[in-house]
C-alpha cells in the first residue's frame, strides 16, 4: 500500500495506480481531453496536469500517466497548476476553436482566442488520438490511424482510402470528444 | 453453475455523469429483493475500481459479475482483462448501459430514471442466473491438407507446407510441371518470363514426398470442419472416393478468355495475348514491329493494369530472345504501371516502347498503323505495327467455381469476383483463421502475389497445427445444436452466411447438423430459425433473452414500450445519442441483441404476452449493411409475421414496428423512438382480461409452431433476387400463403388453448373462441390425426377433446 497525500487529504492506493486514477476515485475532478477509461494513458493533451511535491522540490507533471509514490504531496488546482492548464487551453482553442469541448474548458478557464488563432478551421477535431486508439486498443481492427506529421497531422486511413478493415462498429463515433469523427466517417469506412 | 449462482452488480457513478441523473441508492431498494451483492463506486473501470471489485469477488464467492455503467462495446475487455486472475470468465461479465440508455438520454427525474434502470438491471440479472458452465472443446489436427480448386497459389502452398514436414494433397488439371507452365497463360498472361522460377518451385512440389499430386475430379461434397475435413470425389464410374484431411486450403484462379478482336479484323495480323504467349512458346513469332494495345476499358482498371504488365514483361521476353521484333506497349493514362526506374532504363535499352493514351479518345485501328492521342502533347501520332495483339478477356471465376462454392463460406460478389464470407467481426470475435482462400479468383493479381497467398495460406494451416501440437487448438463452442430435437431439415446450412453449420452428404437424408465454431460468427439467425429450436447459442440463448425481458416488463408500466436494437447499427446509434447530448422520452426500454437476425419469433410474441404495450426494433440498413447478411431481413418476417396475427386476434397491427439506422445516424434513432412513442400513445394498453390473455398465448403457442417457423425461415428465398433486391414473384401470393399457415395454426393454437382448460365438443369449442363450427371441426380432425388433440369420449352426438401428447405447451 502506498499512502500519499492529494489536496490535504490522505489516500491510499497500489503500485502501478496512476495519480489521475487515485484522485477520480476519491471524487477528485481532474479535467481531461486525451484520455478514457478504456484506453492505456496516452499523454497527448497534458490538460491532467497536477503539481507534485516530493519533498525537496515540485514539479508539474501530467496525472494520467504519473504513479503514485509514496510521501508525494500532490495539489490539483495550484496555481502553478491553473496557469499551465490555462495556457494549454489557449493553444487548443488556437488550434481547434471549433470544438464544443474545448470551447466549454476556455470558458471555465476565462481564455479567449489569441491572435494566433487558426482562422479557416470548420473541422473540430483536435488530434486527441481516442478514435485512433480505440480503434486498436478495444476493437483490434485499426482501421484508422495518424496521417502526417506536425501541422498536418490529421485522422486517416491507409492510403486515404475507405478502409476495408472498418468493421463499421462505430466505437470511434463513440468515444470521439468533439463529434468530428462524424464528419469523418464516411471517408474511412467502406459499407 | 445454474444453482449456485453469486451475482454481483457494480454501479458506476462515472464522475457524476451517471449518479447525478440516476438515484442509485434508490436503484439499490429496488433491487433488494433479487438476493444479489450490489456495490456503487465512483469509478468501476478504473485501477482502484477494478481492485475493490476483484476483493469483492474474493470476499463473496462471486460467480456472475453485472456492470451498471457505459457501453458494453467500448468497456467490457477491460473489465474481462481485469478480472481473469479472479476466476471471472468473459461470458461471466455482463453490462448494462446506465450512461447512455439511461441517464444521457432522458430528461426525467432521478428517481424516475432509477425505476427504469433497475429494470434494466433486473433483466440483466435475469439473464445471468440462466448461464451454464462453458467448456471450449480441444480438436485434433492430423492428416493432410487439402489444397483444392487447381490454382497456382496452391503449388506455392503445397511447397511452404513440405518445407515445414507437413503432407498436402493437391489436386491440379495438370500432372506434370511442364503442364502447369503450358497452361500457365490461361490464368496468368505474361507471366511466363517467370516459367524459370516456377518451374523450380513446381518440380520440388511435385518430386516432394509429402506432396500427392492428384487429378482434379469433381467435388460430390465437402463435409466436416477444421481438423476434420472429407472430401468427396466423383470418379468416372460415378462411385465416389473419399479423401480426408485436417484443413482446406482453396486456391483457385481466375481464367482468362479470347480477347474481343473480332472488331478489328486483320485476319492473322491481329491476335490477342493468350494466342501470342502460345506462339512466344513455340517460337513461332514474324518479325517485325509487335504493338500491344491494353483497349478494352469494359474489364475494368484492374484487368487493363494487369494486361499492360503483361504486355511489358512478353515485349521483355520478346526482346530477350532476339525474335527480330521491336515490341511497343500501348496502355491508357489512367492504368498506372508498377516500373521501377531499372525497368524503364531496360526498356531503352531493350527498345520496348512504352507509350501510353488519352483513354477518352479510343485509338483508331487502320491498317498497319494505329492512331492514339498522347497525354503528352494532346496531339494524333501513329504508331506502326505489323503484329497487333490485345489482352484477353478475363473469364467470370464463379462458374467455374460452382462446385466448391457449393459447399464452402465462399460467395461470388458484383462482377463474379469471389470473396470470403464478407461478415464483419471484431476481429477477436473469431479464433484462428481457418478459411484460407487464395489466388486470383478473390481479385485479378499477378502471379507473384497470388503465389504469396499461397504461402501466407500455408503459414495459416502450419500455425493451426502447430497450436494442435501444443494441445492450444480448442474450438470456441459458440453454437450448440441438440440432437435430440432436431430433425435435420437443413435450413440452418442454408441460411448460415459464415459456413458455420457443417454440410451433411447429399443423398444421407434428416441428418441432425453439426457446427464448426472456428467459423462460426455467432450471429445466431440459425437459432432463431430453426423450425424445432434445437439450436442454441451458447450463453445467448433464447431462453435467456426471454428471463430478461420477462423481468423488464414486470418492472415496467403500462404505457411503456420496449425495444430490441441489434448490437452493430442499433446499439451504436443509441449510444451515439447519448454522446451526442440528444434526448428522448424514458418510455422506451433498449434490449441489446447480437444482430436482429438472432431474435427469436417467440420473444416478440412473449413480449406481447407479459403486457408489453408496444415493441419497436432497430437495426442496421437491410442486406447491404446488415453484418450478418440477411440477419435484418429474415427479422423483418418474423414482424410482419407478428403483425397478421395481431390483427387477427383483433389488436392493432401498428403496436410493433421496425426501422433501420446506420452506426452514424442516431437523430435517425431518436426520431424512431419518438414516432413510435407517438404512435402507441395514441393507443390504449394491451387489454388484460382473460379473452385477449387467451389469444395473445395462441399468437406465443403460432409462434413456437414448427410449421410456422419453417414458413418464416424459407421466406427468403426469392428466386427471382438476381433481379434486383427484395425482386419477388407474386408478392400478393407469396403473402397470402403466409397469412394462410398463419390463420390455421392460431386457429389450432386457440383451439389447444381452450381445450387446456376443460375437455370440449366442437360447438363447444366454436363458442369459447367465437369462430364457426364447420372451420373448427375441419381442423380438428387434422389436429387429432396429427396427434395434438386426443378424443376423450362421445357424449350427446360430438366427440369430446383432450390436447394430446405430442403438443408441446409452452
Amino acid at each position: 500500500m502506498i499512502t500519499f497525500n492529494i489536496n490535504g487529504k490522505k489516500v491510499q492506493g497500489q503500485e502501478g495506480w496512476t495519480i489521475l486514477e487515485v484522485a477520480r476515485w476519491h471524487g477528485i475532478d481532474i479535467p481531461t481531453l486525451c484520455h478514457h477509461e478504456a484506453l492505456e494513458p496516452y499523454g497527448a493533451c497534458r490538460l491532467c496536469v497536477v503539481e507534485v511535491d516530493e519533498g525537496k522540490r515540485s514539479r508539474v507533471v501530467i496525472s494520467c500517466m504519473y504513479p503514485i509514490r509514496s510521501g508525494i504531496k500532490v495539489q490539483t488546482d495550484a496555481p502553478r497548476v491553473a496557469n499551465v492548464r490555462r495556457w494549454i487551453v489557449q493553444l487548443l482553442l488556437d488550434e481547434s476553436p471549433g470544438a464544443p469541448q474545448i470551447q466549454e474548458l476556455a470558458k471555465t478557464f476565462g481564455v479567449t482566442p489569441s491572435r494566433f488563432k487558426k482562422t479557416e478551421v470548420d473541422f473540430a477535431c483536435h488530434l486527441c488520438g481516442l478514435c485512433v486508439r480505440t480503434c486498436q486498443e478495444v476493437v483490434g481492427a485499426q482501421a484508422l490511424t495518424f496521417g502526417n506529421r506536425g501541422l498536418r497531422k490529421e485522422i486517416a486511413t491507409p492510403y486515404h482510402q475507405r478502409s476495408t478493415d472498418c468493421i463499421r462498429c462505430g466505437t470511434c463515433l463513440y468515444v470521439c470528444p468533439t463529434g468530428a469523427m462524424e464528419q469523418l466517417f464516411p471517408q474511412v469506412s467502406a459499407p | 453453475m445454474k444453482t449456485e449462482s453469486q451475482i454481483g452488480i457494480f454501479l458506476c457513478e462515472c464522475g457524476g455523469k451517471i449518479s447525478n441523473r440516476i438515484d442509485l441508492p434508490q436503484v439499490d431498494e429496488l433491487l433488494q429483493y433479487e438476493s444479489c451483492h450490489l456495490e456503487v463506486y465512483p469509478y468501476p473501470c478504473l485501477a482502484p475500481g477494478l481492485e475493490a471489485m476483484r476483493r469483492e469477488v474474493q470476499a463473496k464467492g462471486l460467480n456472475r459479475i453485472l456492470v451498471g455503467g457505459c457501453s458494453s462495446r467500448v468497456m467490457k475487455k477491460k473489465f474481462t482483462k481485469a478480472l481473469a486472475p479472479v476466476g471471472i470468465e468473459k461470458h461471466q461479465v455482463e453490462m448494462i448501459n446506465l450512461k447512455d440508455h439511461v441517464a444521457a438520454v432522458h430528461e426525467a427525474t432521478p428517481q424516475e430514471l432509477a425505476r427504469k434502470a433497475a429494470a434494466l438491471l433486473a433483466g440483466g440479472l435475469a439473464s445471468l442466473r440462466l448461464l451454464e458452465p462453458y467448456e471450449p472443446v480441444p480438436l485434433t489436427f492430423e492428416g493432410p491438407a487439402l489444397i483444392l480448386g487447381g490454382g497456382v497459389s496452391g503449388f506455392a502452398a503445397a511447397r511452404e507446407l513440405a518445407r515445414q514436414g507437413m503432407e498436402s494433397v493437391l489436386f491440379s488439371k495438370a500432372q506434370t510441371p511442364e503442364r502447369v507452365l503450358d497452361e500457365l497463360h490461361w490464368t496468368f498472361p505474361g507471366c511466363r518470363i517467370f516459367c524459370g522460377d516456377l518451374g523450380e518451385l513446381l518440380r520440388e512440389v511435385f518430386t516432394s514426398p509429402l506432396v500427392r499430386v492428384m487429378p482434379d475430379q469433381p467435388i460430390e461434397y465437402i463435409i466436416g470442419g477444421v481438423g476434420d475435413y472429407r472430401v468427396g470425389l466423383k470418379q468416372s464410374d460415378n462411385s465416389v472416393t473419399e479423401v480426408a484431411g485436417a484443413a482446406i486450403i482453396t486456391a483457385l484462379d481466375r481464367e482468362f478468355g479470347p480477347g474481343n478482336i473480332a472488331y478489328i479484323g486483320g485476319g492473322e495480323r491481329v491476335c490477342d495475348l493468350l494466342d501470342f504467349e502460345e506462339k512466344i512458346g513455340a517460337g513461332d513469332i514474324s518479325p517485325g514491329k509487335v504493338v500491344f494495345w491494353v483497349n478494352s476499358p469494359q474489364h475494368g482498371q484492374a484487368a487493363q493494369e494487369l494486361a499492360a504488365v503483361a504486355a511489358w514483361r512478353d515485349s521483355l521476353l520478346l526482346a530477350r530472345g532476339h525474335f527480330q521484333v521491336s515490341p511497343t506497349v500501348l496502355y491508357p493514362a489512367n492504368a498506372v504501371l508498377p516500373l521501377t526506374g531499372a525497368d524503364l532504363m531496360e526498356a531503352r535499352a531493350q527498345g520496348i516502347g512504352l507509350q501510353s493514351y488519352v483513354p477518352e479518345v479510343h485509338p483508331v485501328v487502320q491498317s498497319g498503323f494505329l492512331s492514339f492521342v498522347s497525354p503528352a502533347d494532346n496531339l494524333e501520332h501513329e504508331v506502326e505495327w505489323d503484329t497487333l495483339v490485345v489482352p484477353g478477356a478475363p473469364a467470370e471465376p464463379a462458374a467455374k467455381a460452382q462446385e466448391l462454392i457449393r459447399w464452402l463460406p465462399i460467395y461470388p460478389e458484383n462482377g463474379g469476383r469471389l470473396q470470403k464470407s464478407h461478415i464483419k467481426f471484431w476481429p477477436d470475435q473469431i479464433p484462428d483463421e481457418s478459411l484460407f482462400f487464395t489466388g486470383s479468383a478473390g481479385g485479378i493479381c499477378d502471379l507473384n502475389e497470388v503465389l504469396q497467398q499461397g504461402k501466407k495460406a500455408a503459414r495459416g494451416v502450419l500455425h493451426l497445427r502447430e497450436k494442435a501440437l501444443q494441445g492450444r487448438l480448442v474450438s470456441p463452442v459458440v453454437v450448440h445444436v441438440d440432437k435430440d430435437l432436431c430433425e435435420g431439415c437443413g435450413l440452418c446450412t442454408e441460411i448460415c452466411p459464415c459456413g458455420g453449420i457443417e454440410h451433411v452428404k447429399p443423398g444421407s437424408g434428416p441428418v441432425p447438423r453439426e457446427t464448426d465454431n472456428h467459423l462460426c460468427s455467432g450471429g445466431g439467425t440459425c437459432a432463431a430459425t430453426c423450425p424445432h429450436e434445437a439450436i442454441k447459442v451458447v450463453n445467448n440463448t433464447a431462453q435467456q433473452l426471454e428471463a430478461r425481458v420477462k423481468a423488464i416488463l414486470a418492472r415496467m408500466e403500462d404505457h411503456e414500450i420496449l425495444s430490441f436494437i441489434c448490437g452493430w447499427g442499433g446499439a451504436a446509434s443509441a449510444e451515439q445519442a447519448a454522446v451526442k447530448g440528444l434526448t428522448y422520452p424514458s418510455g422506451i426500454y433498449l434490449v441489446p441483441v447480437n444482430c436482429l437476425g438472432s431474435l427469436d419469433p417467440s420473444i416478440l410474441s412473449m413480449a406481447f404476452l407479459n403486457g408489453a404495450k408496444g415493441i419497436m426494433l432497430a437495426g442496421c440498413t437491410p442486406t447491404h449493411s446488415c453484418h450478418y447478411h440477411y440477419g435484418v431481413d429474415h427479422c423483418w418476417y418474423r414482424v410482419s409475421a407478428m403483425k397478421k396475427l395481431l390483427s387477427l386476434a383483433g389488436l392493432e397491427r401498428r403496436r410493433i414496428a421496425m426501422g433501420y439506422v446506420e452506426v452514424n445516424e442516431p437523430e435517425a434513432f431518436v426520431r424512431m423512438v419518438e414516432s413510435h412513442l407517438d404512435t402507441l400513445g395514441k393507443l390504449p394498453p394491451l387489454p388484460q382480461d382473460d379473452k385477449t390473455k387467451a389469444r395473445l398465448w395462441a399468437i406465443h403457442a403460432t409462434m413456437h409452431h414448427p410449421r410456422v417457423r419453417w414458413v418464416l425461415g424459407t421466406s427468403l428465398r426469392r428466386p427471382n433476387e438476381k433481379e434486383f433486391p427484395g425482386s419477388q414473384s407474386n408478392a400478393v401470393e407469396t403473402d397470402e400463403i403466409m397469412l394462410e399457415v398463419l390463420k390455421e395454426e392460431f386457429l389450432a393454437a386457440k383451439i389447444l388453448k381452450a381445450l387446456s382448460e376443460q375437455p370440449l365438443n366442437p360447438p363447444g369449442i366454436a363458442k369459447v373462441i367465437e369462430e364457426k363450427v364447420e372451420l373448427v371441426s375441419s381442423l380438428l380432425t387434422d389436429m387429432a390425426k396429427e396427434g395434438r388433440i386426443t378424443l376423450k369420449c362421445w357424449e350427446g352426438g360430438y366427440p369430446t377433446y383432450v390436447p394430446g401428447k405430442a403438443q408441446r405447451l409452452h
